[in-house]
This record gives C-alpha cells, structure tokens and sequence, in this order.
C-alpha cells in the first residue's frame, strides 16, 4: 500500500513543470504582506521577551489580523488571523516583561508568543463577545513575573479572569444588573468594571465596580452623574488601562467640556475646552505603565487646525490639573505618548515636522523637520506611536509609526521616513488590469489608419512616425547605459521604475478597490509600485464599497457597487474622477445582422436579454431544475486567444475543439440532498449545452470553477457525513471537442463553412459539444480559480489555484490534468508523444507549481491573469488581504534571453574566435599556395 | 464492525467531544522549533475545518472535537507532513456498564484511496492521546538554472562523437606504427576487402562512388572504380 502511495507521488512528481528559478525568486514577483489599518488604541512598541533589546510594533486590524512588524525595515515578523464565530472589535494587549501578547476578537480570546506568533492557549467563549480586555500588571502592589494573567469583560457573561500561562479560567464575576458593559481596568490592587447604567429617560450614568483581583467578588459599586452629557459609547473618551492612576474621562456631544475622574473616587474634575473654534474631534493619550507619571494629554481637534493640553494627577490629592498647553497649529496632527523610566514624553507629528515635550514642562526637547516622499504628499498623519530614546537627559532619537491619512503606515526615524507599508490595500475587493492611455493613443492611431482610404492612412503613417522622431534624441542618449547595463546584467533593475521603457510590456497597471473605499493603481511590472491612489469616499460620501466591482475601459476605469448612485469613472493614468459626460463610451462593435444579449442573475434565474440593458422581456430564461439555486456563474473571458482550432494527436489526426465564445459555466445547489450541479450554456441562445451532477458534496463550501478556451474545470469538497467512499476535495477538468471522433467535425461536419465559433451562422439545431472529463484527488481546498492568458493563446495555459489553508497560489499546468489521459493502462506510443501519462486518481501539488513560493500570501479573495507583450508570459495578480503579482511562463520564457544568458561570456567567445581566424588565416594561406605548387 | 462504531458515534456526538494533540517530533530531516507560526493543523469532515495552531511545544492542540471521522493535515510553508485519518469514537469501556468514554484513534491514510483503506496504526487513546506525525520531506520551490559546466559539455553525445573520431584520426597512425609487421600486413589486408576504402587511391573519392546496390548485391571486384556501372541512387555522383 505504502509502495503504491510512494508510486502514485513518484509519478505525479515526475510532470514538467515551469517552476520559478532561485534568481529570479523576489525579483520578477512582489508581495505586499499587509495587516490592514493598524488600530488606535491596539498599537504598540512591545519588547518581544524581557530580555530583548530591540522592540516591535504589534498591531491589531479591525476584526481580522494580529500583525507584528519589525521597526527597522517594515518587514513583517509574524500574522495571525484567529476565526471568530461572532463579530467583534478587536483587541490586542501585552504587560510589560512578558513573553506573550494577549488578543481577543469577538468570542475568540488567545495568547500568543511574542517573538514568532505561536499559540500560547486559547479559549472559545461560546455565546458572548469580549468587550474589553487587560492584562493585570500587579497584584496587591506585587509584579508578578510569572505569566500575568489576563482580565476579560464579556458582553454577557460579566469578568473573567484567565490564566496567564494555561488559559485556564480562574473566576468569574457575573453582573445581573443589565447594564451594558464598557471597559474594564485595573490598579495595584483592584479590579474596576465600568458599565453604563442607562435609565427609561435622558443620558447614560458610569457605574463603576470594584472588584478584588484574587476572588473576584464585588467589593463596592458606584455611579458617576454623568447623564447630562454622555449619551452613547462615543462620548466617553478614555477608561484608563494600567495606569497607576486608571482614570475616566469623557466629553458631552458639542466637545465643551472635559470630565476626568480618577476611577476609584467619586470627585469630578471639570475642564472646559478650548472655546476659539468648534472642536470636532477629542483624543485623550496617557501612559500605560504602572510606574509612568500619572501625567496624560488631552488632544483637540478643529477643522482647520489642533492644538492639546497636558494634564497632571495628583495621587496623593486625587485632584487633576492643567500644567500646560500646547499652541495651536493649522493642519492636522497627531500626538503619541511614550513612557520611558517613569518619565512620559509626547511626540508631536505634523506634516512638517515631528517635535518631542516632556510631560513635566512644556519646552519642546528635540526637534526634526519630516522629509516626505512623494507618496505622502497631501496625507497628514492620523495616529502615530513613539519610542524615544533618552540619553543623559536629553532625546537623542526617536521612532514613531505614523498613519497618514492615505492609508500608508509609514516610520519616521528623526525626521527620515524608513519605510512605508501601504496598508490601505488591505481588504481588496475586486481588482481589473489598466490599459495605459498612451498605449490606448497608439491602438487607436492604427484604428484611425486602418478605417481611411490607403492614401491617407500613408499620409498618417508618416506624420505620426515624424512625430516619434522627437524621442530620438533622448534614446540615443540613453542607449550606451543600457547598453553597459545589460552586459553587466543589471538592466533589470536599473529599468525597473521606467513605465514608459516597457519593451516587454511587464508593467502593466492593476486597479484594485479596497472595501474601505480606497482605489489604487499598481504598476505590476515595478515590484507593485503605488502609481496613485484615492478615497472613493471622498467621491461619493457615505456609499459603502464592500462589494464593488471595477471594470476596465480604454483609459478608464469604472466603479460599480450596490452603495453607490451610479458608476463612478476613473482615469487610469492619474486617478481623477471624470465626468460621465466627457467620456465617449465606445459602443461595442457590432455588425448589422448581429444582436448583442447580455445576460444577468435576476431573482435566482439567469436571464439573457437583447441589447446592453436589462429589459423585461428576457429574450432567454433558465431556471435550474428540482428546487437548486444558482451560487455563480462563470463566463469564457472575452479577450481568450486560441492559437488552434484543434488538438493534434500523436497519429497526425486533429481533434477538433469545440470553441464556443458564448459558454457560460453555472454553479447550483441543492444544499439538502448535498447535490451540486453544473450547467454549460450558450449565453446567445440560452441553449443548454451541457449538465453534470455531483452528489455528497459539502455545498457549504466553497466551490470555485472556471472556463476557458473549449475547457472548464471545477472544485468540490466531499461531504463527510454520507458513506462516502472517499474524502478530501476533487478537481474536475472537463474538455469540449466537436466530435469524439479524430478528423471528424460532428454535426458541423456536413456543412462547409461552419464553425463553433460562430454558433449562431451554424444551420439547424445548435451543436453540442463532445464532453470528456476526468476528477483528480487534491491534497487541498481551492477557494478561487482562473486562468493564466498570454497574447495569441500559443502558450500552454496553467490552472491557477488559490490554497487558502497553505497560504499559497499554485499554477497546475494544463498538461497534467489533461482529460485525455489513458486510465487503467499506460500510454500508447503514440499517446506518449502528446505527454499523455497514465491517469492516477491524485494530484499532490508540486512545490515547484507554487507561483508564491516562500512567499505566504494570506485571505486571497481573487486572482486575474493578463497577457504581457511577450507571448510567452502572463501576469498575474492576487489580491485580498495581501497583493501578490508576479509572472508566469507556462512553456517557459522561450521568448527572451533568461538570466542565465552570460551576455560577456557570448561577447568574449565572439571576440576569441576573431583573434583564432586572424591566427590562423595565414597559415590556411600557406597551405592552399603549397598544395598549389605541389599538384 | 467499522459501520456498527461510526454511527453509536454520530449519534453520541451531541454528547461528548474529545481531545488529543498532534505532536512534531524532533527528527533528522526537520527541528520543529525552527517552523514557522504560519504552521497549522486542519480536521476536516463536513463543514468548515477545524483548525488549530502550532504551540511552543511543536505541537497542535484540538479540544472540543465531536465524535466523527476525520482527515487530518498539517499545511507548513517548508516541509510537506503525511495526512492521517483520525476517528473520534464515544465507546462502553466495560460492556453494560453505561459508562462511556471517548476514544481517540489516529491512522495512515492515503489521499485517493478509498477512505477505509487505513494504513499503519498511529496511536489509539482516551482524551489528550498525543498522536506523532513526521514530516515526509522538505519542499524546495526553485528550478536550478541549468548553468555552463565543462562536464555536462562533455556529456553531449555529439561532442563524444566528435572526441572519438578525433582520438582515431590522431590515434590510428601512431597505432600502425607500433605494429609488428604481421599484423600490419593482415591489417592493410582486411582494409582491402572492406568495402569503403575499395582499394582506390583516393578514400574521398571512391567514397563518393561508393556503389551500395553492387556492394549490397555482393559484388566483389575490385581495382578499377565502378563510374560506369550502376545507376544505382547511391553510386550516382553528386
């Protein structure tokens, strides 16, 4: 059995495969390993293990990613993204000296290893989501050093206490009040739970509880008059953490007054706000460390500008008062807190410049204008993090993460920005290719030319090779460095930002639209450079973009979504909007005798229609039989070369494919019997063409297909909970040809001038195609799947697979899951010849197949391929959480000299063969003057 | 007897759940301290899988796993691991007894097989059985570039062609030299009788002639070339 199993792999392996080269690795692909928009109040430089030197950011995204990202170079030092049950805020904590960082997010609360991300424990708290959550630094003024142990508010199950080192619940207070709970926090020696009392009428009241961390029973409760400003969640400001003065502030709806009471005592101190212009916005910063100075910083923001104000509590007193006040400046900015020792310093970010205060007095220590790249410009920061080194005294350096506005995650280290994370283009929706409107101008001068009569066109020609003369003068210019620097082999690099140098046509745009409504152009060809990017928000405000849908035109790009008013219209090149008005939509090109039918998914029917638009008259209707509903549908890409019209077998014979452009591939359901059916269609006719049904399948998963070219293929997960025999996920491949038959063209074969790909001329019944298919076992569930595209369709394709539990895309060439392939006996000879090789059940995807390689590329929600200049490439891009592009030569880079072409090696070889002639041409020369005389 | 266990289990499977722990043992090819956080481990049955990740002590731990039979795979970024087909059972330790257990056993399992074709027994328990699994090997992604090297030069079938006539034109006349003359003398005979040489002065020439239809037939004159014989295709002069 084991010798099978070993044969079955032997055999699988043994498949070509264009795998990537180990040089090429990192350069001819990108991978941007994103978090998402690092969260305010869950963002934090941590010391992975006590006795570490350098320290990390940890970060929270929303209500998906934990991230961690190292603070020299940005890199990413370990992602995890825990599955919650239930929706929920996410939340992240560390305590000081500890080896592990707490997270929770909805019902999901777990510790995990600081330093690489491995699970510590964790525990599922089935019907309640975590509110908040705190690490108990002390206990009764003691730190602990074991593991600390972690405090969670529930939203309907009170405060639990859990083990620091096994997760292993300690105690539980429950709170039958009704109240809904708030926050918790925590000082030396209790435990407080806020909780917001709302009565029948007017505002909320803060009813705080004390609690004692060792058995955690109620040792008092209070309230806090507070109705006549807090209203709902949002106005309470800040509910200290691990302070050692753990305070309460919160603000009424105008932002006019400011309310601070240190938690535990009853007295509130009242601020009034800074009165010269309406306050929109009030940010409360303060230490979270035990020992810091109980100093905090109370942030304003204006409409044109911000100012902040420091505040200092008196322990001993319990009073709170205002030391001092910081000048108001126009713009924006943000403010960041850094404990260093028991001192606290406030980092101030403006666009211009990053300045440091100490908490006690209000000069400014340290002092960096920011020098912004280019792709800041108009963003001001939102929210930074510092870490302030103090030597002797004074700051000697300092390193913030700071967001800007436009969604990068940048780091400032005095002043120089070190990296940048594009984190906006997490959470990708929907991504299109871009078509350069230059490139546009030139297809469409040679549309221009070829509709004139020939005289003009000639007239045209000329003019416009005259007008590409004035870039002459800068290619001479150009050509001895390129020249040097493709025989030193660093072209490559060197050429690496030059949109415009595109001999190979690798840089290519890729429009990716965020569900946060963010809209990005990435230049795939130049390691995913950010070419521009916007706020569909600020286009159209108050439209959500969770489900939008980009589509390309000639220059532009179009943005659809349920929440929007109507398409937006994008430029491609430089990202403004454009008015619908100025765009000349081209219509689509149509002959007299032909129709155009488009067809949409309409109340679980697929309905195809005459002309662009939906009308209510379908011309075509289907309704999938017994009771199944329709979950996708896929149609051939509309741009699908195919270099031949048929498949030469190894006697010389042609199979004839069958290449219909107008197949349609649906996915139905039956979700309670566990039948999943496939249905091909002609989109023109509403004809069906083709029907396979599978039963035992796990419909509650996900079922991806694809078609292209006379082929399709599809994934299924099988239902373990029927007999069946088998387990795992199938992928099926199903190719279509015009007959079964060699040299035969089937019912077309009658007619002299048919073919598949006009169906709609081919006289009587619509043909149908000749279906063979094949089910393979794979190793692994597949979420999404396309197809690689090249320019004429030479090019083998490869069937690109998204894996989402191994983190990776892989390319299963077409080859090896040929439907053709013989079962139960080896190949003939002749079959042999076509690379047919003997069917075996399972497919184990080849590492070499990875197009990610040691890349993990994480929440792929889709893959689109694309054509490059070079017949032998394609493009790909995934995109998701993560954006990961690359390229892609199925029948490998048979057009272009690789990197293992020594390009001196071939010039020294010229060069030694020269020097050899000028050797020896004297001596043949003697020789045919002898053999002269001697004859 | 497979049957009569799986469905007492299903139907006890509100009952109960168990647990158990997957464990990377420590082994030539792979030091599990060194894997990646990214490393997770998935049983799968019906619905979404279950799914747990690696510990600081190698090792994935599932709790709460209701009675079923499951296939179970650990996905790592740099190392490939075997599946295994792990079945969660709810049993009478003691017959009559009503005291139900669950149990835990983990086997081989062979993707494409059919699921009862279980292989080598992996380890059979009550909750927290710790079960091993081994990676089976190292993925490498890369391709090697197929650079110049002077013995894969050599290796070329043409360039052997190349050295063997070499080493006999240079060789030969060396060879004959040392011959004692006997030899020689039987040697410049068989060279008389082959066919090619034919006893002409020129070799090129009367290779050029060469009459394969009369060398074929068996004709053995010799001396004066055959020009005006045959018009055999293979005697014409090109």
């Amino acid at each position: 059995m084991r010798l099978h199993a070993a044969l079955v792999l032997a055999a699988t392996l043994v498949a070509p495969a264009a795998a990537i080269f180990e040089d090429d690795a990192y350069h001819i692909d990108f991978h941007h390993a994103l978090i998402g928009l690092p969260k305010r109040d869950a963002t934090f430089f941590h010391k992975p293990y006590a006795a570490s030197k350098a320290s990390l950011i940890y970060t929270i995204h929303g209500n998906r990613t934990i991230g961690v990202v190292n603070p020299k170079d940005g890199a990413l030092v370990w992602r995890q993204a825990p599955v919650s049950t239930q929706p929920g805020h996410g939340l992240l904590r560390a305590a000081e000296d500890q080896d592990t960082v707490v997270s929770a997010f909805g019902n999901h609360v777990a510790a995990w290893n600081a330093a690489d991300g491995r699970i510590v424990w964790e525990a599922r708290l089935i019907g309640a989501t975590v509110e908040d959550l705190e690490i108990l630094e002390q206990e009764d003024g003691i730190t602990k050093n074991d593991a600390k142990d972690a405090i969670v508010l529930l939203s309907d199950q009170g405060v639990k206490r859990f083990d620091g080192k096994t997760g292993r619940v300690k105690w539980t207070y429950q709170d039958n009040s009704g109240d809904t709970p708030f926050q918790i926090s925590t000082s030396p020696t209790t435990i407080f739970y806020i909780a917001l009392h709302t009565p029948m009428l007017g505002g909320s009241q803060l009813r705080v509880t004390s609690l004692s961390p060792i058995t955690g029973k109620k040792l008092d409760s209070y309230t806090l008059s507070s109705e006549s400003e807090i209203q709902n969640h949002e106005h309470i400001l800040f509910a200290g953490a691990n302070t050692a003065a753990p305070l309460l502030a919160w603000t009424d709806k105008s932002n006019k007054v400011l309310k601070v009471n240190i938690i535990g005592t009853k007295g509130i101190s009242t601020f009034t706000t800074p009165a010269k212009e309406a306050i929109k916005k009030i940010i409360l910063h303060a230490p979270n460390r035990v020992n810091s100075l109980a100093h905090f910083l109370v942030e304003y923001h204006t409409d044109s500008g911000h100012s902040a104000e420091v505040y200092h509590v008196d322990l001993k007193k319990n009073t709170v008062s205002k030391a001092y006040s910081l000048p108001e400046l126009k713009g924006k900015g943000a403010f960041a807190v850094s404990p260093v020792d028991a001192n606290v310093y406030f980092t101030r970010i403006t666009t211009e410049e990053i300045s440091v205060l100490s908490s006690a007095s209000h000069g400014v220590l340290a002092r960096w204008p920011i020098k912004a790249p280019s792709s800041l410009a108009g963003a001001y920061p939102v929210q930074a993090n510092s870490e302030v080194i103090v030597k002797s005294g004074s700051v000697s350096s300092i390193r913030s993460a700071v967001l800007y506005s436009n969604g990068q995650w940048v780091s400032i280290r005095n002043g120089d920005v070190a990296w940048e994370r594009p984190e906006f283009l997490s959470g990708a929706v929907s991504a299109t290719w871009a078509t350069l409107a230059e490139e546009e101008s030139i297809a469409h001068e040679l549309e221009v030319e070829s509709h004139q009569n020939v005289v003009s066109a000639y007239i045209h020609r000329v003019q416009r090779h005259i007008k590409d003369l004035e870039h002459f003068p800068a290619w001479i210019q150009n050509l001895p460095t390129r020249v040097l620097g493709n025989l030193l082999g660093k072209s490559e690099e060197s050429a690496i930002d030059e949109i415009h140098h595109d001999t190979f046509g690798f840089h290519k745009l890729a429009v990716v639209a965020t569900e946060d409504g963010r809209l990005a152009a990435l230049d795939v060809g130049a390691q995913g450079k950010v070419v521009w990017n916007i706020d569909l928000n600020e286009l159209a405000p108050g439209a959500t973009f969770s489900d939008s849908s980009l589509k390309a035109f000639r220059g532009y790009v179009e943005v659809m979504g349920n929440g929007l008013q109507g398409p937006l219209f994008i430029n491609s090149t430089t990202g403004e909007l454009l008015i619908s008005d100025a765009i000349q939509t081209q219509p689509a090109i149509i002959s007299k005798d032909q129709h155009l039918i488009s067809f949409d998914l309409i109340d679980g029917e697929l309905k195809g229609f005459l002309g662009a638009q939906a009308t209510a008259e379908p011309v075509w209707t289907f309704t999938p039989p017994n009771g199944e509903s329709i979950v996708r549908y896929t149609a051939r890409p509309i741009n699908d070369p195919v270099a031949s019209i048929g498949k030469v077998l190894g006697d010389r014979k042609v199979l004839y494919k069958y290449l219909n452009p107008n197949l349609v591939l649906v996915t139905t359901v039956l979700q309670s019997a566990r039948i999943v059916s496939f249905y091909l269609l002609d989109s023109a006719s509403g004809q069906l063409l083709h029907a396979v049904s599978h039963d035992d399948v796990d419909a509650s998963r996900p079922i991806p297909s694809t078609i292209s070219e006379n082929w399709f293929s599809y994934s299924l997960t099988i239902d373990s909970t029927s007999s069946a025999s088998s387990r795992g996920y199938q992928l099926v491949i199903a190719e279509l040809f015009e007959s079964p038959l060699p040299d035969d063209r089937g019912p077309l074969g009658a007619s002299s001038n048919a073919s598949s790909v006009q169906p709609s001329a081919a006289h009587g019944d619509a043909t149908k195609p000749y279906v063979m298919s094949q089910t393979y076992h794979i190793p692994e569930e597949i979420s999404h799947m396309a197809v690689t595209q090249t320019k004429q369709g030479i090019t083998s394709r490869e069937l690109l697979v998204t894996l989402p539990s191994s983190n990776s895309i892989v390319g299963i060439p077409r080859m090896v899951i040929d439907p053709r392939r013989p079962v139960g006996r080896d190949p003939t000879a002749l079959e042999a010849s076509e690379g047919l090789a003997k069917y075996s059940p399972i497919i184990m995807f080849d590492p070499k197949w990875s197009l990610n390689h040691k890349y993990e590329v994480s929440g792929i929600k889709g893959v689109i391929a694309t054509e490059s200049g070079l017949e032998s490439t394609s493009l790909v891009l995934a995109y998701g959480q993560d954006i990961f592009g690359t390229r892609v030569a199925p029948s490998f880079t048979f057009d272009m000299l690789g990197k293992g072409f020594n390009k001196l090696q071939m010039l020294l070889t010229v060069v030694a063969l020269f020097v050899a002639v000028l050797f020896v041409a004297p001596l043949v020369r003697r020789k045919q003057i002898n053999s002269l005389w001697t004859q | 007897m497979r049957l009569s266990i799986i469905t007492p289990a299903l139907l006890a499977s509100a009952v109960s759940a168990a647990r158990f722990i997957l464990h990377i043992p420590s082994t030539q090819l792979v030091n599990p301290s060194t894997l990646l956080s990214t490393t997770h481990a998935t049983l799968q049955s019906s619905g979404a899988p279950i799914n747990a990740y690696l510990t600081r002590s190698n090792s994935f731990s599932f709790s709460n796993i209701p009675a079923g039979s499951y296939l179970a795979t650990i996905h790592c970024r740099d190392f490939a691991f075997e599946p295994l087909r792990i079945d969660v059972t709810i049993e009478e330790l003691v017959e009559g007894s009503g005291e139900k257990k669950e149990v835990v056993k983990a086997w081989q399992t062979f993707l494409g097989n059919e699921w009862d074709n279980k292989g080598e027994l992996k380890g059979e328990g009550g909750n927290g059985l710790v079960v091993e699994v081994k990676p089976v090997g190292a993925k490498y992604f890369y391709q090697e570039r197929s650079g110049f090297s002077p013995l894969s030069f050599l290796k070329n079938p043409m360039i052997l062609m190349a050295l063997f006539s070499m080493v006999l034109i240079f060789g030969m006349p060396y060879l004959m030299d040392n011959m004692d003359d006997e030899t020689k003398a039987e040697f410049e005979e068989m060279q008389k009788k082959s066919p090619l040489t034919g006893g002409s002065a020129n070799p090129a020439q009367s290779l050029q002639n060469f009459d394969l239809a009369g060398w074929m037939a068996g004709k053995t004159d010799q001396g004066s070339t055959p020009r005006s014989e045959s018009p055999a295709p293979g005697g014409k002069k090109k």
